[in-house]
């Protein structure tokens, strides 16, 4: 397992530098679609067999496509791209804004002591999630349904054309 | 193995808010965002493990689902933001300045 | 005494009605003066039948308080609307309301045709309530409230004739210097509760703690006191505004500055005997302010040509001699003179007035003369000017006698020969006047039309002619035959200093004679030079008493003049230029600062406003770091 993890992280944070400091957006996808496969590499990791199938599924397969196929269509041309110099130094000047903060998580992540309570025989599968989210979080359920259908109705009507009459 | 987890989690979750600071590619930008997203994903599916409970798994679920639908809305706005200003820069975006 | 209440209690309700009457009138433009006269009179009637009845009811050795509500009690200050009823307060309240209403009743005539009537009746009420409050106050504060309101009032009656400017100076000269002299009195009335205050504030629980209060805050608060009688009793150095005041109409004079308001100083001294009568130091000063004031005065009156400004000097002189009186510690004397003066002085006023209306509203003693068929008038005008010269068997011979006993046995012998020369002065003065306005002219000389006074003006002019005469022998001394019932009368609302002189009957007849010895001086040159045709030279000498001493002058420059150019000074240079400029500099910098330092911060990018949510999370998290 430690290979595994090892592996993991080191592709999901090379990923992430990687969408950093890529200037064309479509390499940055690419490079975040790294992360996220190795993210879910994570969830199956941590024995979470549904997540990591819905993670392929909804986050490398419909976000990331939805996106890249935005990005195409814009049909971004290498000249017309955005000049952002010294990436670098922003970078380490960010590092340095977050310090403290980082700190702050860093020192309670490494303070942590993992439990480790022993997982139960259908943990991680669709059953047990499912039974979950449809009784403890059933009302969130029901607002996030509204939340989709709020965003798709949105998308639609902010990118109409504008009305003839308008 | 959970406090290496939790680890990259936190560093995923840094490099994002520092995406979203240095960059100007509203795409990029965009990713950050998601890359936030998914740290925090990360973060809550290890407690899931650690604690045994099926609630993490749920919230991750919800939060995809929110970034699905976020997604959604911010790309169709960034389609009418390039139509507008014909450039993908997030800084010709000041019209709230003074 | 359920009925004390009512005395200061109706004029003040007359004045009120009558000036919502007055109002009302003048918006419906209906002004009867026989109407507003009914009126004004029912209030000072109440209030002097009432102080008749309050006189008898009085038990001299016995001192009542009769408190009406509660006015204020803030931590130890305690304070009621109450009146104390004792010897003192009850002559007082007895001459003050007799008077009062004989000059409300003089006046009814007196300012007939005068557009603003019922307003001089509502003010007059006003005043004769504002006095009868501070007369039977209880304690300290209310007598302020009192002092204020004659204060406020004198103002208002001086100004009343307000379309001249000059009228509304004088009313105004007035109410600031009184002013100047109430500082005085309430500094003096704060330390003396910080010093016995808690024991309760009023004049009984005073008067029993007195002994309490350390010597030296009983010079503080006497010498204050005194500063704030020298305003209102219009002494030195505050005395300029009184001769001002006869801008006033005359009964004004005759009521506020002859025998009520100005007398509230020596009032309030008396009331205070138990401060005074232990520190005759003070008690000098006041006696030095007294004499010099009297002489002073009469010098001044002895070359002035209006007919009202003699009498307002004269008024400063005789308020000289009370103080004189006081100030050596002879409460009682002082205060006989208070009342024989309110007489003969209201009376020379009264009949100056009625001299004034007979001549339409003449003022000039030069312009008057061989008024001698005037018989209603001459003769009471001869009688008061009898008595304050102190002639015997008047009114003023008694009471001025009496002070100048007790200031030659308080062995101030300096202040008996300045009192004896001023008594000189007085005679002198007040009968120039007297044969100017009477006689003085050829027998042939005759005014174009002589309006003889009604007879309201005339009766009042009788009856306080009957008090000249007979006022003094209240007070008759033991070597004709009486026993001062006046200062018996007084004795127990009084407290006399330690060693109160004593005198033998042969120094007293010795001082009498040259009391009047020297008054007859005065009237012997008086008669000598005007009783025919006088003529005054004008030396160097003259000239400069012509123009009061030039202490008005001085005034002007010292005070007048420099608080002008020190406001001009802060008006013109602190508000405009410095002032200015902060405010200036402030708000543009504040737009300077804001216009730099804002439009950099918020410059519309987003990554910035990024920025500025990291460092405060940054921050938070640093605080947060102390509890990891």
């Amino acid at each position: 397992m430690e290979f595994f993890t090892i592996a993991f992280s080191v592709l999901a944070i090379g990923g992430a530098i990687g969408l950093l400091f890529f200037k064309h957006p479509l390499h940055g996808a690419m490079s975040f679609l790294v992360t996220l496969l190795s993210v879910a590499g994570f969830y199956a990791l941590l024995s979470n067999k549904f997540l990591f199938i819905l993670q392929i599924i909804i986050y490398a397969g419909a976000i990331m496509v939805l996106i890249m196929f935005v990005i195409m269509f814009l049909n971004v041309r290498e000249k017309e791209l955005i000049d952002e110099n010294f990436l670098v130094n922003k970078f380490i000047l960010g590092a340095l804004l977050l310090a403290p903060f980082a700190y702050l998580l860093f020192s309670s992540v490494a303070n942590y002591t993992p439990q480790n309570i022993a997982l139960a025989e259908d943990f991680g599968t669709i059953q047990s999630i499912g039974l979950n989210l449809f009784t403890e979080w059933m009302f969130t359920f029901e607002l996030i349904s509204i939340l989709l259908l709020g965003a798709v109705v949105g998308a639609v009507v902010v990118a109409q054309k504008e009305s003839k009459n308008g | 193995m959970v406090n290496e987890i939790l680890f990259v989690a936190v560093v995923l979750f840094l490099i994002g808010i520092i995406g979203v600071l240095i960059r100007r590619n509203i795409f990029t930008v965009f990713m950050s965002i998601e890359l936030m997203l998914n740290a925090g994903n990360l973060s809550f599916i290890a407690f899931s493990k650690d604690l045994a409970l099926n609630s993490g798994s749920s919230i991750a679920m919800i939060v995809m689902a929110v970034a699905a639908a976020e997604a959604a809305f911010g790309l169709a706005i960034a389609l009418l933001i390039y139509k507008h200003k014909n450039s993908l820069d997030i800084d010709l975006l000041n019209l709230i300045k003074g | 005494m359920s009925y004390l209440l009512f005395i200061p209690l109706m004029p003040l309700l007359g004045g009120m009605i009558i000036s919502i009457l007055y109002i009302l009138g003048l918006k419906y433009n209906m002004k009867s003066e026989k109407f507003f006269g009914k009126i004004a009179l029912i209030g000072p009637f109440i209030s002097a039948v009432l102080g008749i009845k309050l006189f008898l009811d009085t038990n001299a050795n016995e001192a009542v308080t009769h408190v009406v509500f509660e006015w204020m009690r803030v931590d130890e200050l305690a304070l009621n609307l109450g009146f104390y009823v004792d010897s003192l307060s009850s002559l007082m309240v007895l001459f003050v309301t007799f008077i009062g209403f004989l000059i409300h009743l003089y006046s009814t005539k007196y300012m007939s045709k005068d557009k603003g009537y019922g307003k001089f009746f509502a003010y007059m009420n006003l005043f004769l309530g504002s006095m009868l409050i501070l007369v039977l106050a209880d304690n300290p504060a209310l007598m302020f409230v009192g002092w204020e309101g004659v204060g406020a009032c004198s103002y208002l009656l001086i100004a009343f004739y307000y379309g001249d400017s000059e009228n509304v100076k004088a009313g105004n000269k007035a109410f600031i210097m009184n002013r100047v002299g109430d500082f005085g009195f309430v500094v003096g009335m704060m330390i003396l509760f910080f010093a016995v205050g808690v024991f309760g504030f009023d004049f009984a629980s005073l008067k029993a703690n007195a002994h309490l209060i350390p010597i030296e805050l009983v010079y503080i608060i006497t010498f204050a006191l005194f500063i704030g009688a020298t305003g209102k009793s219009a002494q030195l150095p505050l005395y300029t505004w009184l001769p001002d005041a006869m801008a006033g109409p005359t009964p004004v004079s005759a009521l506020i500055h002859a025998a009520t308001m100005v007398t509230a100083g020596i009032y309030m001294v008396a009331r205070f005997s138990f401060l005074y009568s232990s520190v005759p130091a003070i008690g000098e000063m006041i006696a030095y302010i007294g004499a010099f004031t009297a002489l002073i005065a009469a010098i001044i009156a002895l070359r002035q040509n209006d007919i009202k400004k003699i009498l307002a000097y004269s008024t400063v002189s005789q308020l000289g001699y009370m103080f004189v009186a006081v100030g050596v510690g002879a409460y009682s004397t002082g205060l006989f003179h208070v009342f024989t003066h309110a007489f003969f002085k209201a009376l020379l006023f009264l009949g100056a007035g009625a001299v004034i209306y007979a001549l339409h509203h003449e003022q000039n003693i030069w312009k008057m003369g061989n008024l001698k068929k005037l018989k209603i008038v001459y003769i009471p005008m001869l009688i008061a000017t009898l008595a304050i010269s102190g002639i015997p068997p008047f009114a003023g011979f008694f009471s001025k006698d009496e002070v100048l006993l007790y200031t030659f046995a308080s062995g101030h012998t300096g202040l008996y020969i300045i009192l004896l020369f001023t008594a000189c002065l007085t005679a002198y003065y007040m009968f120039r006047l007297f044969f100017v306005v009477f006689h003085g002219k050829d027998e042939s000389f005759t005014h174009k039309h002589i309006e003889k006074p009604p007879f309201e003006m005339s009766i009042v002019l009788q009856i306080l002619m009957l008090g000249a005469i007979f006022a003094g022998f209240l007070g008759l001394p033991e070597i004709f035959g009486g026993d001062n019932e006046f200062a018996v009368w007084l004795q127990a609302s009084l407290t006399y200093p330690v060693n109160m002189p004593h005198v033998s009957h042969a120094t007293e007849l010795k001082l009498m004679f040259f009391g009047v010895l020297s008054s007859s001086i005065g009237i012997f040159i008086a008669y000598k030079k005007f009783y025919r045709y006088g003529e005054q030279k004008s030396s160097l000498f003259m000239k400069f008493i012509e123009r009061k001493l030039f202490v008005d002058e001085l005034y002007s420059v010292v005070f007048v003049k420099t608080t002008k150019h020190f406001s001009r000074f802060l008006w013109e240079f602190i508000d405009n230029i410095v002032i200015n400029k902060i405010v200036d500099y402030s708000s543009y910098s504040f737009a300077f600062f804001s216009k730099r330092v804002g439009s950099f911060i918020q410059n519309g990018y987003i990554r910035f406003y990024l920025v500025y949510m990291i460092i405060a999370i940054s921050l938070m998290a640093m605080f947060l770091e102390k509890f990891v």
